[in-house]
């Protein structure tokens, strides 16, 4: 994704260009304007950066009123705030639960959504169209609207307070599976029918064949439905009563009300924010592919 | 759109393609199909109990009563008379307004600005773009909890209000500061995201618009307004869309932040739904506020429809 407007006028020279600075010139005009333009961007970064800075001072400061700017490069760090947060608090569970939730949602959207996806590329069936058309028209559909009847039938299937209910009830995600049905439809079908011809059933071809071509698109998804689970709010506080089954977004909400120390609020938001990070880090370029992938429809 | 297209073209091919030689009337007999079924099965139960149903579910309690020992009764259109009755409904609705009305144009403007500035090769850009991005992955909650301080009385920005002179602002206890606070904290959070988009956009566009346009004498500021503007419109619609939506539909930062206070100075229309909800148990009114919700979305995306539509 890297731009690299620059460099195409200099190999491709136009008759017009004869105008053009002389590239030692130009390249001391672009020098000079490198200096502005770093310090736009390092002000830009500062800011946009500054809450991350705050929330892991104060974590490291337990015990004293956080001022600013005397503390912004404190003297002294203590861990004492997340070992407050890891031992007296029901942290390191919500930790587990958002975990599970996380991750057990992401295998299981992988594969339904591959699943599906392979059938609504590759297969002929009566009602593919309509089907698939309800599975679009509910994109439109807000969330808030559907998550009381949510509640309601979960609560019906007797899945209010675990772990099953929770996840069960954001599996269906139709963007998956429409991401996955537009990357499965450029799979050659040469490809299928050679692997039918030799033999193959139905689920190996979509196992042994389908599968491991979708490692791309499965890489972006699995991390866009890992940080949507990792983030959800709304969903996991309607859905889970009992303190011990939270995940940790809303367990960091309690704590807010329950008028725990600021440091060892931090402190647990720092240990929220350290699986987002590694997977920001780790899967960056296979989340901008899907950011980018959704802005051209 | 791709997926019509995309679904006419394995018709035909499939149509073309040499078949077995099986009847018409039977070929969803085939065993293919068949196994379509199979592959399809687990996402469609989930999908028509967890999304469609509740879809029909949710528009169906809005005209009805249910009450808490799960008996529900059919009224009408008595909720949306109760509803549009209720002032809490038409002060949310307003709160919702301006709350949109500050955080989607202050965000795209962001965005846009801020993907202008990276749409360059330089040194360190793709770190930089990192550091914008980051927002964009973290938490509403999380960010809704550091901004609880940053927005304090003696947080950071009343720091640097009383730093220049400025009388610092309770900014998440004063009803006109409390809006802009919250948009505020949307656009730091949305920026990363939408400046991808753009950026996608922008590098979209061809060089050669740029160079004859300098070569004519554009400066910088024209080049932009005549050459980058135009040529981003489906990328900046989408941007727009998704903005509003979004704005319509907070709920997290809020329910962190300032729990629809003070005085329901940030009771949006997502936030009385909750109340509704969950609060009163009132589900049949609650829905009423959702199917509102859903027009509104409905109504923007026919708008996005029809502007982009438009242009290509």
């Amino acid at each position: 994704m890297s731009a690299t407007h620059d460099l195409p006028q200099a190999t491709a020279p136009s008759p017009r260009r004869t105008n053009a600075p002389m590239p030692a010139q130009r390249q001391l005009i672009r020098a000079r304007r490198l200096v502005p333009m770093h310090a736009l961007l390092v002000v830009v970064a500062v800011v946009t950066a500054f809450p991350f800075y705050a929330m892991v001072m104060i974590a490291f400061q337990p015990g004293q009123a956080i001022v600013l700017p005397d503390s912004m490069f404190p003297e002294t760090l203590s861990l004492a705030a997340f070992q407050d947060a890891l031992n007296s608090q029901n942290i390191p569970q919500w930790a587990l639960n958002s975990a599970i939730y996380s991750i057990v949602s992401v295998v299981i959207v992988l594969l339904f959504a591959s699943m599906a996806g392979y059938a609504f590329a590759k297969k002929r069936f009566a009602g593919r169209e309509v089907i698939f058309w309800v599975f679009i028209a509910m994109l439109m559909i807000p969330y808030h609207l559907t998550i009381i009847p949510q509640y309601l039938i979960v609560g019906q299937l007797n899945g209010l307070d675990t772990m099953w209910g929770m996840i069960a009830a954001t599996i269906a995600n139709a963007q998956a599976m429409f991401l996955m049905r537009q990357f499965i439809y450029s799979i050659p079908d040469e490809m299928l029918d050679a692997a039918k011809i030799d033999g193959a059933s139905e689920f190996r071809v979509y196992w042994s064949i389908v599968l491991p071509q979708t490692k791309p698109i499965m890489a972006t998804l699995g991390t866009f439905v890992f940080l949507w689970h990792w983030n959800d709010f709304l969903w996991p506080m309607i859905s889970q009563q009992s303190p011990e089954n939270y995940v940790l977004t809303v367990g960091l909400n309690t704590l807010q009300e329950q008028q725990v120390p600021l440091a060892t609020m931090m402190a647990a938001a720092v240990v929220s924010f350290i699986p987002t990070l590694i997977i920001f880090i780790l899967l960056q370029r296979y989340f901008v592919r899907g950011v980018m992938m959704s802005g051209m429809k | 759109m791709a997926v019509a297209t995309g679904s006419a073209s394995v018709d035909e091919a499939a149509q073309k393609a040499p078949q077995p030689p099986v009847r018409r009337r039977q070929w969803w007999k085939s065993k293919s199909a068949i196994a379509a079924y199979i592959f399809i099965a687990p996402y469609v139960v989930f999908f028509m109990v967890f999304r469609v149903l509740p879809a029909i579910y949710g528009i169906g309690l809005s005209f009805g009563e249910y009450s808490l020992a799960g008996a529900f009764e059919f009224i009408g259109v008595d909720q949306y008379v109760k509803l549009f009755d209720d002032p809490v409904f038409w002060d949310s609705l307003w709160v919702t307004l301006r709350y949109a009305a500050i955080a989607m144009p202050l965000t795209v403007v962001l965005s846009l600005a801020i993907a202008q500035l990276c749409n360059r090769m330089m040194r360190g850009m793709a770190f930089y773009r990192s550091i914008f991005f980051l927002p964009a992955v973290t938490s509403p909650v999380l960010s809704g909890l550091i901004f609880v301080w940053i927005f304090s009385e003696s947080g950071p920005i009343n720091r640097l209000l009383s730093a220049v002179g400025l009388a610092p602002i309770s900014w998440l206890q004063d009803s006109f500061w409390v809006l802009p606070a919250l948009a505020l904290v949307s656009a730091w959070m949305n920026f990363g995201y939408n400046m991808l988009i753009l950026l996608a956009g922008m590098l979209a566009i061809p060089q050669e618009y740029y160079e004859a346009a300098s070569i004519d004498g554009a400066n910088a500021w024209q080049r932009f307004w005549r050459i980058t503007l135009p040529s981003l419109r489906p990328a900046l619609f989408f941007v727009l869309v998704l903005e509003t939506v979004k704005s319509f539909q907070t709920f997290d930062t809020i329910f962190v932040m300032t729990g629809g206070g003070p005085v329901r100075a940030s009771y949006t229309l997502t936030f009385m739904l909750y109340d509704q909800g969950f609060g009163y148990f009132d589900f049949g009114y609650a829905s009423a506020v959702g199917v509102v919700l859903l027009i509104i979305a409905l109504v923007f995306s026919l708008i996005q429809r029809r502007l982009v539509g438009r242009d290509d």
